[in-house]
């Protein structure tokens, strides 16, 4: 499972060049069955990880692209009345997929924001009163583009809430561009790639990952964690509950990667600044999200033992 | 008095050191029996003469029970406090001679500690219980006088719960630190501006509502009010009305462009940077060897207070 | 914490602890008492309520004048037990109406507490003494409503806790009990005067002993060691009368001689205990001759056991009686003088008829016989109810009315022996009791109350001889009430409702294991003072002295402490700590060769940067984080000794490294 695992990181990693610590807790938040919000700029291969993972993992892929204009029904699917049978009839959006690509999620207003994240969070999608399941794995990746633009709509802090992870990555060290240059294009190489995985053994492993083990100790740590958010005063808001579970969620998910059935601190400390990052913000930083240098403290001085 | 309270201070910082959490245990907690407690004792050694000069086995019982009961009392007044977490909380920054309220949250592990005390000095103490596996918070109240970092003594925390007869009491240093920011002095500030001319120092800063700066495509999220309705009619599309705010010139607030004595200087400065801020206007502040700015926005007023507060202070800590 | 204020726990609690604390006293207290706790708790209600004012300065000094006025004209003085008690519950009321603040609240406890112990003096019976903990719970809750922050608590848990915290202290009371080295009275203190009334007196006309003969309370319990003698032989002996002025008996000169006379033991010992209620006289109760082994008592000049102080609490003492003794078998010339003392006049038929008895009969011994057959032979009744007689009290009964009660026949013997020249006196005492024999022992009532007579024989001393016997042998062989069936109904309450009960089986069963236990309470309880505790704790543990038993006591006490602590603080839950403590350890040996753990820095990776640091001794520092993550993260159980040895190679490794360095 693991070896699968690990052959899955090389191949992605042979697209992303130099990304490794990215990729890793890109497939953590795929496996702790968490959704990821890509913040970067344009041009940074978000769409090239999204893809990569897809197909490495065996998802059915969609991408939505979105802008001011688009409406729920573009994303949800919508009935059309279909002459030969004289129905309705249903036709999904781009979000029935595996692994949705949302892209550039911010341009969107935030009614077509909200359709996305409500079935992000419920698993289910409801239109014209009918109940639809999405599929199972799934999971999104939202990119947003993290530079003052005109015209976008930041997401909320309780949308942002709803994302496990937020990961930058961040401009190529100099070899790895170097190695993209000389390189073909990375389209192709993403032609042929050939999955590792399908969703069933996706599931397995997710099912897997629920089942490492949170000793009394490493739960102590991360309620200590949460405390400090809540009481000390640089902190604007404290991490909220959902916060701690997606902490620990992640860090099983982190711990299995690394080849444990038990999580330690150190796994905590691992996807503490993607999962937290968001969900903090600094009281003398009363615009943005600057989550950083509160993470940093976090890792500095609360006690993980 | 003076020397002793340097001494147990110094004893105190080796036993119960500075930190922010301290769990109350055995090396910490201290335990005397109270006024009342003594009195009781008094009480008992009365029934006691009463049992042996009227030979009486029930009284001489009943003393035993009652002494029993003081015994046990000691364990539980004990055992109040112990286990007990304090953890102190977010202070905000003050004005000096304001007050400011630091709270300590107060956390049990396993059992309800009921009626905890703290407080500063044992006359002003604040009562309060907490719940099992729960915690509740205290507010407490520190003047301050200086600016800078305002630092209280150790907080007493003592409980006589259940019978009142002991007190246990513990004297902990949370490590609660105050920023105090300089006590804003009204006064004119020297007209100096920043920068050379007016025109150049005004400048675009962003969306706002001053200053018309065109017509752009409509998106959706726009205010309704703001659509330009005749460009519709004429079949421009939807276009809406731009507005930016404009900056005034900057400010240059300076220290060394001020006279009198440093503290009313840092006063008059404080003051001088509330006012620009409320008026949203950018400045810049120039202490001694530092410069901060230009600048506007909470974010930037806090910092130059800090800078304020914390002027010709040795670099004690990071900025909080 | 305002101090000013009393929580309402606090007050419900002391107008709950004010009624428990009086109730017991009120059989004792004036009844003005009673009015002005109702008037004072009303008040103090209203205050509650803020119908009412605080009492005025003037107010109060006057209900203080009141009261003190009042206590004096109740008895008689302000000084004495009674007085004092009545002093300190009206105290006790009165503080409680005028108490504001926390420490006026405490004052009120304090004195319920004391007013508490107080009344163990008037009654110390067993359901007294548990009755008693319920104004001690009352109390400590209310001292328990003064500490918590809460102005409207809810009574309850209060009140729980409080038990919570008596039970917790009842080992430690046990060992204090027994422990507790009890000494002597220290000073005389006054007692109380209203127990104790009832029981022989010191002198007697013939009308007290049988109105005393109506009441059926106890007197004493004797508990035998051996087998219980036959109820006809338990003549227990209290006082004797030698003296007679015509109309009344009482106590003679030799029953105030401090020492006692000549008598050699024989036959066989009876051993026994008794526990005796408070009778307020000095004298106690034993069979002939007793010899007291604790020296509670003195053997007096006529053969009667007298204490110093009068009896006012339950008294427990061991008694070795030989029935069979001889007793002063010379008779000194004041003695002889004293037994044959008579009135000059009255009285003239009996003493010819004496002296025509010592005419026909030769010796003594034949005139007691003479007389004895006389009192079985003549129509002579048995009866509580003797009608009244004229001036010749001895005349009337012998040969008038020829109805009347033990002292009648008794003083009646006395009389003509003295008048034929036999010296004697009378006896007065209780005789037989009733059997319990659950636990080998007997009760003693008042209605066994008896007199009979004893008379001197050259050689042989004082003899014992009951006339009553000869008129009415059931009253020895079973008792009073079967001795005067039909009169029943002189008897008082307490005697009836002990006839009623003897007649349903079950009840009476019941009835005497109540008496059971409460005797157990007086013998165990009541009665374990100095000898009693030596003698049980020589029992227990051989010879001891007060010193070892001092450091006995405060032994049991730390111990009972510590056990206490542990079950209070449970530090067993905390094995999970070890774990920790170890890290700790670790670290403390890292730190001594400059690898410092940051605040934030997690146990494996320190553990990795460690043994970077010292990478001869990575595989043991690897071993340990390893050892301590698999028990503290990965579900292993706790195995402090495994950790423990991981440890301890880390630190041995070092120390090797460290010297090594040292060397270079």
């Amino acid at each position: 499972m693991l070896s699968e695992l690990e052959a899955c990181l090389t191949r992605i990693n042979a697209v992303l060049l130099g990304k490794e610590a990215q990729v890793r807790l890109a497939v953590t938040c795929l496996l702790a069955r968490g959704h990821l919000l890509l913040e970067d700029l344009p041009g940074m291969g978000k769409t090239t990880l999204s893809h990569t993972l897809a197909r490495v993992m065996g998802l059915a892929f969609q991408r939505i692209q979105f802008t001011s204009d688009l409406l729920p029904g573009d994303i949800l699917g919508t009935s059309v009345f279909d002459r030969d049978s004289g129905r309705f009839v249903f036709h999904p959006g781009p979000i029935f997929a595996e692994l949705v690509l949302a892209d550039e999620i911010n341009r969107a207003t935030p009614k077509s924001q909200s359709a996305l994240l409500e079935a992000m969070e419920e698993g289910q999608v409801t239109i014209e009163g009918a109940t639809r399941p999405l599929p199972d794995p799934f999971f999104v990746i939202a990119t947003q583009n993290p530079a003052n633009q005109g015209g976008t709509f930041a997401l909320p802090e309780s949308q942002l809430d709803r994302f496990l992870m937020r990961l930058s990555l961040g401009y190529p060290a100099r070899e790895a561009e170097k190695a993209l240059l000389m390189g073909g294009t990375r389209r192709d190489a993403l032609a042929h790639i050939e999955p590792l995985l399908d969703h069933t053994r996706l599931h397995e492993i997710q099912a897997e990952v629920a089942r490492v083990r949170v000793s009394d100790a490493l739960a102590d740590y991360v309620l200590r964690l949460v405390e400090a958010t809540r009481t000390q005063p640089q902190f604007a808001w404290g991490l909220s509950p959902r916060g701690s579970l997606a902490l620990l969620a992640a860090a099983r998910a982190w711990a299995f990667l690394d080849g444990r059935d038990y999580v330690i601190p150190e796994d905590v400390q691992a996807v503490l600044p993607a999962v937290v990052g968001h969900r903090l913000r600094e009281r003398a930083d009363p615009t943005g999200l600057g989550g950083g240098t509160l993470v940093q403290w976090l890792l500095r001085e609360v006690p993980p033992l | 008095m003076s020397r002793f309270s340097r001494h147990r201070d110094r004893w105190l910082d080796k036993r119960i050191p500075r930190a922010k959490s301290v769990v109350l245990s055995q090396r910490s907690i201290f335990i005397l029996p109270t006024r009342m407690g003594v009195a009781f004792l008094i009480v008992l050694g009365l029934i006691l003469l009463a049992a042996i000069n009227y030979q009486n086995s029930l009284a001489y019982a009943m003393c035993f029970l009652l002494g029993s009961v003081y015994a046990v009392a000691i364990l539980h007044t004990w055992r109040n406090l112990a286990g007990l977490r304090l953890q102190s909380g977010r202070t905000h920054p003050i004005f000096a001679g304001e007050q400011a309220h630091p709270w300590v949250r107060l956390e049990s592990r396993s059992r309800a500690h009921q009626a905890v005390a703290l407080g500063w000095q044992r006359a002003a103490m604040t009562l309060d219980d907490v719940p099992a596996r729960g915690a509740c918070e205290i507010e407490l109240a520190l003047q301050s006088e200086r600016r800078g970092w305002l630092r209280p003594e150790r907080l007493r925390v003592e409980s006589r719960f259940p019978l009142g007869l002991f007190v246990a009491w513990s004297w902990v240093d949370l490590d609660i630190a105050v920023l105090v920011y300089p006590r804003p002095l009204e006064g004119e500030a020297p007209t100096v501006q920043g920068g050379e001319g007016d025109e150049e120092g005004a400048r675009v800063v962003g969306v706002g509502a001053d200053d018309y700066r065109g017509l752009v495509a409509w998106q959706r999220g726009d205010s309704l009010q703001r659509l330009h309705w005749k460009a519709y009619s004429r079949g421009r599309g939807l276009l809406v009305k731009d507005f930016a705010a404009l900056a005034g010139s900057d400010l240059l607030l300076s220290f060394d462009a001020l006279g009198g004595d440093p503290e009313a200087r840092l006063s008059l400065l404080c003051h001088l940077v509330l006012a620009a801020s409320d008026a949203q206007q950018r400045f810049t502040l120039q202490l001694p060897g530092r410069t901060l700015g230009p600048g506007e926005g909470a974010e930037h007023q806090e910092r130059c207070l800090q800078a304020l507060a914390l002027h010709g202070a040795p670099a004690e800590r990071a900025a909080a | 914490m305002s101090l000013l204020t009393i929580p309402r726990e606090t007050l419900v609690w002391l107008m709950v602890a004010q009624v428990l604390v009086i109730l017991p006293h009120l059989a004792h207290l004036p009844l003005w008492i009673v009015a002005l706790w109702l008037g004072c708790g009303l008040w103090r209600v209203r205050i509650y309520r803020m119908q009412a004012s605080y009492p005025p300065g003037w107010l109060k000094g006057l209900a203080m004048l009141v009261v003190g006025a009042g206590v004096y004209l109740s008895h008689d003085g302000l000084v004495g037990l009674d007085a004092g008690v009545t002093l300190l519950i009206a105290a006790f009321i009165l503080k409680l109406v005028e108490m504001r603040s926390r420490r006026d609240a405490v004052v009120v406890i304090f004195l319920g507490f004391f007013a508490v112990a107080t009344s163990y003096l008037f009654e110390d019976g067993l359901l007294a003494g548990l009755f008693s903990l319920l104004p001690i719970l009352a109390l400590l809750a209310a001292m328990i409503g003064l500490q918590q922050s809460r102005l409207f608590g809810r009574p309850w848990p209060a009140v729980r806790l409080a038990g919570g915290l008596l039970l917790q202290a009842v080992p430690l009371m046990l060992v204090l009990f027994v422990f507790f080295p009890r000494v002597g009275p220290l000073w005389s203190l006054p007692q109380a005067q209203t127990r104790g009334t009832t029981g022989l007196a010191e002198e007697m006309a013939p009308g007290d002993i049988a109105e005393l003969s109506q009441s059926g309370e106890l007197a004493f319990r004797a508990s035998f060691s051996g087998e219980l003698p036959p109820r006809a032989a338990l003549y227990w002996r209290a006082l004797t009368f030698e003296q007679f002025d015509g109309r009344r008996w009482a106590r003679g000169p030799s029953s105030h001689v401090m020492r006692a006379p000549a008598w050699t033991p024989q036959g066989a010992p009876l051993d026994y205990s008794v526990v005796m209620q408070p009778s307020g006289q000095p004298w106690l109760f034993a069979l002939d001759v007793p010899e007291l082994p604790g020296g509670e008592a003195q053997l007096m000049g006529d053969f009667h056991l007298q204490r110093s102080r009068p009896v006012e609490a339950a008294l427990m003492y061991r008694v070795r009686s030989w029935p069979a003794a001889v007793r002063q078998p010379r008779l000194p010339q004041s003695v002889a003088r004293a037994g044959l003392q008579l009135p000059a006049q009255g009285n003239p038929r009996s003493r010819a008829w004496a002296a025509e008895l010592k005419a026909t009969h030769p010796t003594p011994q034949a005139v007691v016989e003479a007389l004895l057959r006389h009192f079985n032979q003549a129509p002579y009744v048995y009866t509580l109810k003797p009608p009244p007689v004229g001036e010749d009290i001895v005349d009337g009964f012998l040969f008038d009315t020829r109805r009347g009660f033990c002292i009648h026949y008794a003083g009646a013997m006395t009389f003509v022996l003295r008048a034929a020249g036999i010296p004697s006196r009378v006896v007065v005492g209780y005789q037989g009791g009733e059997l319990n024999e659950a636990g080998n022992y007997v009760s003693v009532r008042q209605l066994d109350a008896h007199a009979w007579v004893e008379y001197w024989l050259a050689g042989r001393g004082w003899v014992r001889v009951d006339p009553t016997f000869q008129v009415a042998p059931e009253r020895i062989e079973q008792g009073l009430v079967e001795a005067v069936p039909e009169e029943r109904a002189l008897f008082d309450d307490s005697a009836i409702a002990l006839l009623r009960y003897r007649d349903i089986g079950w009840l009476n069963d019941l009835r005497l294991k109540w008496e059971g236990i409460n005797y157990g309470w007086q013998r165990w309880v009541l009665g374990y003072q100095g000898d009693e505790q030596l003698a049980l704790i020589q029992r227990w543990f051989g010879s001891v002295d007060y010193r070892a038993l001092g450091a006995g006591v405060v032994g049991a006490l730390a111990i009972g402490m510590a056990v206490l602590a542990l079950v209070l603080f449970k530090p067993w839950r905390n094995v999970r700590d070890r774990q920790r403590e170890g890290y700790a350890r670790f670290e403390q040996a890292l730190a001594r060769h400059g690898v410092r753990r940051q605040p934030g820095e997690g146990p494996r990776a320190f553990g990795e940067r460690a043994a970077q640091r010292l990478p001869e001794r990575a595989e043991a520092i690897l071993a340990f984080v390893r050892q301590y993550e698999a028990q503290r993260y990965a579900g292993q159980t706790a195995d402090s000794v495994a950790l423990d040895r991981a440890l301890r190679r880390v630190c041995r490794q070092l120390r090797w490294r460290a010297a090594r360095s040292r060397g270079e």
